[in-house]
């Protein structure tokens, strides 16, 4: 009842400015890929000839239909192992990093924590070379499993970045409490810990699955046959040498974005006001 | 814990060092076995490395290779296993696989400065003897053969595509404004002078890559000195700061400061297809280009490409021997060149698989894919009038020479196109341009 | 003595235990990061094409040749001018957008939609966004130029023109980390309780002072994390530069990032290119340790 008292205080014309602001920007976020849509429906030169920014004659579903024809459902399936293989390592790994960080006092915290943290400053194109000849040597090569650990290494350091400075922010006297009840750390970190770094982890899956699921360059780095490739090579299919054939590009990528939105709808429950709160609470 | 932190740098050095050593262990053995041509499998593998990801391209290149371990595996044996990588990447790929000691048996590659480089490291063997004997020094033109031969050893066969600089334009737009097909430069310049007068764009140009610009400024070098002066400021005994290149800069100020060229065209993509829409929405009447695009318009619309029209990139009528220059193409003839890393019987079949890209079958998918095949009768074979029109010329070619972001050394090449971009905008001088030019070649050539 | 053996036992297992939680991660950081990164220093000690099988040893001129590279230096401005803008614009555009979807979070479904609307920017490729914003900033058509000209303006060239290149690439980048930030925030609102926003709005706080007063300082920690990591991402950016003008026109978008891939992957410079990779290693990381602590240090004041 007071919840509601308090929200009639807001200033009316404020909130009005606040909607209208929301809507603008909703407009600049929502209109690039809207076109992008779109223009998946166009016929190539239709495309170069209205323009871009025209709506499509017709809802032409020849593009998809000649993408799903393909290998599309191949990579879909390649890059959906790989996401989930990588992201369950990522973040099992991460937070169990992150735990003894923010929460242990030891001498070498410091020193570790930084060096993890300049991990992230690596420029990514200059491990390709020793990334392919070690991929050879483990005989992963051309195979979608050899993506996983660079995949999860280059996640590390910003994940235990984020996480670290996530767990810090959980109040010390949950941990006291639970002490007192005899837990030790390990299952306080699987009982305690973990449960109330959801947010946090929620946050890394998306931002990291995102991230996966775009990778381009170790993709092609290190497989080669067009059954282990993943979806961002799906559009080598319609990209040659002097052209590319955009409506086909366009299509391939909206049918790419598909997976990440459902993936961002669930995941962002978790990260919904109030479910540390309770559990803090509890 | 102190102790942990060792024993983890101890074991990154010990894995440094040896995966170092395989690094460079798998080369030396990878070069044994294709000389002793071993028994097992994988020595009976030939790996090759190709840019066809989308058709046609991927069915041209497919074809050799079905061709081949349909009719001759069972023979001898080996099996060819093709792989084919995005343009944009491929180069990345090579030099990773290379550096790795896992260079494909063949490969394709643009020739020029690159493929320089792969020979100097031992990945093209020379197969001047094969070509000869297979007899296709009789099918491929000589200019073709001449773009991949080094130190008179060939280590490319040409089979692709004729791609040389010419200007494709609406004759529509000509027909309007009564303009025809200018033969100098003057002319051009008069024609470009009535369709900006008219509101017309002369030029369509997607520089945002650099290399398109880079066309004009070979095509006005070219047309104005002949090809002794740069390849004397390649061989470094001359300079990139030869009147020639100051000509074909102050030009394409000229022509910028004038409005020839398509509006904003270092952000515009040619990839995108930027250009093309500013030729098919009749913004613009012209572009100049390589050949290719032939291929690529006739894709995009069979009508629009009926509307075209094609001519060399005009004679300078201000030298004494213009009409002389006029006749040197420049391109590619061969587009892509295939070149091999292995030796003795694998080297022979990789290469019988290759002679299959000659052969009539062949040639005539590739001419019903809108490729120009750099072969000896390339024009009797091409129906399509402009593809006739450019075979014709390349013909008469008195000399080819690569594009310059492709012949000269990668870094030469992108200090040339760094700099010559900038002249479409007019924030730069001739001279600059020239001295960057030239200061990258003096560095290379001091490195070297 | 008791106590000692006692407190020394109690330090004993604390380290065992954060070595146990340390180990996996370590796994992948020694086998895909340290190892690559030590390779990389010693290339930068040769002259080498990076695949001939011949590597001459130089010692440390590669780096000599650096600190006095022109363009190193200019792409590290570059980098810092993306860094500092990316900073002031994404990280309060992000927050503001976090704020207003925490205000209207008991509209479930509005919240939702804003949501759901305001993430897709992150979600699109590069490919896409690069191809779409080309289109959009050509300078005769696109839609800039198209409104300027309603308001009589002449045409807009954005990307064309070395001066706002990369000002128009970093505002693209913007809009593509954006969401990001605005979802990081969201996590860090979901750390503060609901007690606390109730109590404060209980006292007769207003949104805004709720805003400033509590809500602002409890985020400190996660905003100054954000802001290291735009930092970190800005510095060793590639992407949408690479796609968009491949560091042009000229060199006028050139990044340390760009420059290093160009040397080593197509200009036959691996050695050098490995002393640039090298070179940005060690800025990257200094720059970010440093603001790591001044940030830290401001947070504590």
């Amino acid at each position: 009842m007071e919840k509601k008292y308090t929200v009639k205080k807001t200033n009316p014309a404020a909130w009005i400015v606040c909607i209208i602001l929301a809507v603008v920007w909703s407009v600049i976020a929502v209109v690039p890929f809207i076109f992008m849509a779109l223009n998946s429906f166009k016929d190539k030169f239709e495309m170069l000839v209205k323009g871009v920014f025209q709506l499509p004659e017709t809802l032409n579903w020849a593009n998809y239909q000649e993408v799903l024809a393909g290998n599309f459902f191949r990579y879909l399936m390649n890059s959906l192992v790989v996401l989930v293989v990588a992201l369950v390592i990522l973040l099992f790994i991460s937070a169990c990093a992150a735990y003894p960080l923010s929460r242990f006092k030891f001498k070498l915290n410091a020193p570790i924590y930084s060096l993890i943290v300049a991990c992230m400053s690596i420029p990514m194109h200059i491990t390709l070379i020793p990334v392919f000849k070690m991929t050879q040597k483990m005989g992963l090569y051309d195979s979608i499993w050899s993506l996983i650990g660079p995949y999860v290494a280059f996640a590390v350091p910003i994940s235990v970045f984020i996480l670290t400075a996530f767990m810090k922010g959980i109040p010390v006297e949950i941990e006291e409490s639970a002490s007192i009840d005899g837990c030790n750390r390990y299952r306080m970190f699987f009982s305690m810990i973990l449960p109330l770094s959801t947010p946090g982890l929620s946050t890394l899956a998306i931002y990291n699955g995102v991230t996966m699921w775009n990778e381009f360059s170790f993709a092609y780095t290190l497989t080669q046959s067009p059954t282990s490739r993943t979806l961002p090579l799906a559009v080598w299919d319609f990209q040659g040498q002097y052209s590319m054939n955009t409506p086909m590009i366009m299509a391939v990528l909206t049918l790419t974005v598909l997976p990440m939105i459902i993936l961002y709808i669930i995941l962002q429950d978790k990260l919904v006001k109030g479910m540390t709160a309770g559990a803090v609470k509890g | 814990m102190k102790k942990k932190k060792l024993i983890a740098l101890g074991l990154v050095a010990v894995m440094a060092a040896s995966l170092a050593a395989c690094g460079s262990s798998d080369s030396s053995s990878s070069d044994d076995s294709s000389s002793s041509s071993g028994s097992s499998d994988s020595d009976k593998v030939i790996t090759f490395w190709n840019i066809g990801v989308e058709n046609p391209d991927a069915l041209i290149m497919q074809y050799a290779v079905d061709q081949y371990n349909q009719n001759d595996s069972a023979e001898s044996g080996y099996t060819i296993e093709t792989t084919s990588i995005q343009n944009d990447k491929y180069k990345e790929k090579l030099v990773i696989a290379m550096s790795s000691g896992e260079c494909p048996d063949m490969y394709t590659s643009w020739s020029g400065g690159p493929l320089r480089e792969y020979i100097d490291s031992g990945y093209a063997q020379p197969i001047t003897d094969l070509y000869k004997e297979a007899g296709l020094d009789q099918i491929y033109m000589e200019a073709a053969a001449a773009q991949a031969t080094f130190d008179g050893e060939l280590y490319g066969v040409p089979m692709l595509n004729i791609s040389i600089s010419g200007v494709f334009y609406n004759k529509d737009l000509f027909d309007k404004y009564n303009l025809e097909e200018p033969t100098t430069i003057s002319e051009l310049e008069e024609v470009c002078d009535t369709l900006v007068a008219n509101g017309v764009t002369p030029f369509a140009l997607g520089n945002s890559s650099k290399w398109q610009g880079s066309m004009f400024y070979q095509g006005l070098a070219t047309r104005y000195a002949g090809l002794d002066d740069f390849r004397a400021a390649y061989d470094g005994s001359g300079s990139f700061e030869a009147d020639c290149f100051i000509y074909a800069g102050d030009k394409i100020l000229e022509w910028a400061e004038k409005g020839y060229f398509q509006e904003g065209c270092n952000g515009v993509s040619t990839d995108d297809g930027q250009d093309r829409q500013a030729l098919y929405q009749e913004k613009a009447a012209m572009l100049y280009s390589g050949s290719w695009f032939t291929g690529t318009l006739s894709a995009d619309s069979e009508e629009f490409y009926s509307h075209m029209g094609w001519f060399p990139f005009p004679e300078c009528d201000e030298v004494d021997n213009g009409a002389e220059y006029a006749n040197i193409c420049n391109g590619t003839v061969g587009d892509q060149f295939i070149s091999f890393n292995c030796t003795d019987e694998k080297l022979k079949e990789a290469f019988k698989c290759v002679t299959y890209y000659s052969t009539d079958d062949c040639i005539s998918l590739m001419v019903e894919n809108g490729k120009i095949p750099p072969v000896n009768n390339a024009a009797d074979l091409v129906s399509d009038p402009l593809a006739v029109e450019i075979c014709e010329y390349v013909e008469n070619a008195t000399d080819v020479q690569l594009w310059y972001d492709q012949y000269l050394p990668t870094a030469v090449a992108n200090a040339h196109l760094d700099n010559s971009q900038l002249l479409f905008t007019q924030e730069t001088t001739s001279e600059e341009v020239a001295a960057a030019t030239q200061k990258a070649m003096a560095d290379y050539l001091a490195d070297k | 003595m008791e106590n000692n053996s006692l407190a020394q036992k109690r330090k004993k297992s604390v380290a065992i235990c954060a070595t146990v939680f340390l180990i996996p991660v370590f796994f992948f950081l020694i086998v895909y990061i340290f190892y690559p990164i030590i390779d990389t220093f010693i290339i930068s000690t040769y002259k080498w094409n990076g695949i001939s099988a011949d590597k001459t040893f130089i010692g440390l001129a590669n780096w000599k040749t650096l600190l006095t590279d022109k363009t190193f230096w200019t792409a590290f401005k570059h980098n810092l001018i993306i860094m500092v803008c990316s900073i002031v614009i994404q990280i309060p555009i992000g927050l503001l957008l976090a704020t207003f979807l925490d205000f209207i979070s008991k509209k479930k479904v509005l919240s939702k939609v804003f949501k759901t609307v305001w993430f897709l920017p992150y979600l699109m490729s590069s490919v896409a966004i690069g191809f779409l914003f080309t289109y959009a900033l050509a300078a005769n058509g696109g839609i800039i130029s198209t409104v300027s000209g309603w308001f009589g303006g002449g045409n807009v060239d954005l990307l064309g023109n070395p001066k706002t290149a990369l000002l128009t690439v970093i505002l693209i980048i913007a809009w593509q980390f954006i969401p990001f930030y605005m979802v990081y925030a969201m996590a860090g609102y979901s750390g503060i309780s609901t007690d606390v926003y109730e109590a404060a709005l209980i006292d007769g706080a207003t949104r805004w002072q709720y805003f400033w007063k509590v809500a602002l300082p409890l985020l400190k920690p996660t905003l100054i994390a954000g802001a290291i990591l735009s930092l970190v991402g800005s510095l060793k950016y590639f992407d949408l530069i690479y796609v968009m003008t491949g560091g042009g026109p000229g060199t006028s978008t050139e990044l340390m990032a760009t420059y290093m891939y160009k040397l080593s992957f197509s200009q036959f410079n691996m050695g050098y290119g490995s002393a640039v990779a090298g070179g940005m290693f060690i800025l990257i990381t200094a720059v970010a340790l440093v603001a790591n602590k001044l940030l830290n240090r401001g947070g504590e004041d």
